[in-house]
């Protein structure tokens, strides 16, 4: 992986109209989806590839429709250190969610179909490949019914 | 006619190219410029660029916007349409499992091709495939 300071990042600041209410939950719904991290209740980050170019690009046409206004930068971050600190905090939320999948996956009842779609969303949103993750992943596969392989 | 894209196509454009020559334009020719590029050919028609008649528009993508605008109604269009939503843009409810796949299998024919032209070609046998099996299968809407 390129060294944390080389990261580029996309950032999306915007602002949506107070009502309807339910153009603003959209919205947010979709970037809590996409996995973005909110710095400072202002500014939306996410490491920039392709596809999350495109996913910010295209919310931002989103919010100019709903009468918003969106701006959309690539940047990289200038200050020592920083750069790792945002990548360990993108890293410490896929910790959290796939260490609650284990937690689950301890009770005996535990709902193997909701905890493999619930893998594959935190997956998705795990931009830095938590090694956490693999863990989880062998775990499911472990947990399988029928003949071991 | 002439239809103009951005370069490195993938399911949703593929499903757009797929439509114009099965639908729309049989004899469409597709021409790419390179993602970003402000000023686009004259006289070829863009789609799925930001800003066009033929983008994404409220949260769906440009294949679903396609259908409205050539007022195309066939309800097994339909569920191809809420397919490539899913799988081309942040949906909050998912309904349809082909669309990851669907996702990973353009982005893969892309890689696999020369260039974006045969890209499409390529993507057009997978789209008539989805058309057949969502036919089959009791059309959801």
């Amino acid at each position: 992986m390129e060294k944390p300071q080389e990261i580029p990042w996309v950032l999306l600041v915007y602002k949506i109209p107070r009502e309807p209410t339910s153009s603003r939950a959209t919205i947010w719904r979709k970037l809590k989806r996409l996995g973005a991290l909110l710095l400072h209740d202002a500014v939306w980050v996410l490491p920039a590839t392709p596809w999350t170019r495109e996913q910010f690009q295209w919310l931002a046409v989103e919010i100019g429709e709903l009468e918003g206004e969106a701006y959309l930068w690539e940047s990289h971050l200038l200050l020592n250190g920083q750069a790792d600190a945002l990548m360990h905090q993108f890293q410490a939320r896929a910790d959290i969610a796939y260490q609650e999948i284990l937690n689950e996956l301890e009770q005996d009842d535990a709902d193997l179909i909701a905890l493999s779609r619930k893998y594959q969303q935190v997956r998705a949103q795990d931009y830095f490949h938590s090694e956490l993750g693999i863990h989880v992943r062998e775990r499911l596969m472990g947990a399988r019914g029928g003949f071991a392989s | 006619m002439k239809w103009v894209t951005w370069e490195q196509v993938g399911v949703d454009r593929m499903a757009c190219a797929w439509l114009i020559t099965k639908y729309i334009d049989r004899d469409a020719e597709f021409l790419f410029v390179p993602a970003g590029q402000k000023t686009l050919p004259e006289g070829a028609e863009p789609f799925d660029i930001p800003g066009v008649r033929l983008s994404h528009h409220r949260g769906h993508c440009t294949f679903y916007t396609m259908l409205r605008e050539y007022d195309l109604r066939d309800p097994v269009l339909q569920r191809i349409a809420r397919v490539v939503d899913e799988a081309d843009t942040v949906q909050d409810v998912m309904l349809e499992p082909a669309a990851a796949g669907l996702d990973v299998i353009c982005r893969g024919i892309r890689l696999v091709s020369p260039d974006d032209q045969v890209a499409l070609e390529r993507g057009s046998l997978i789209y008539d495939a989805l058309y057949a099996q969502l036919h089959v299968e009791a059309p959801e809407g």
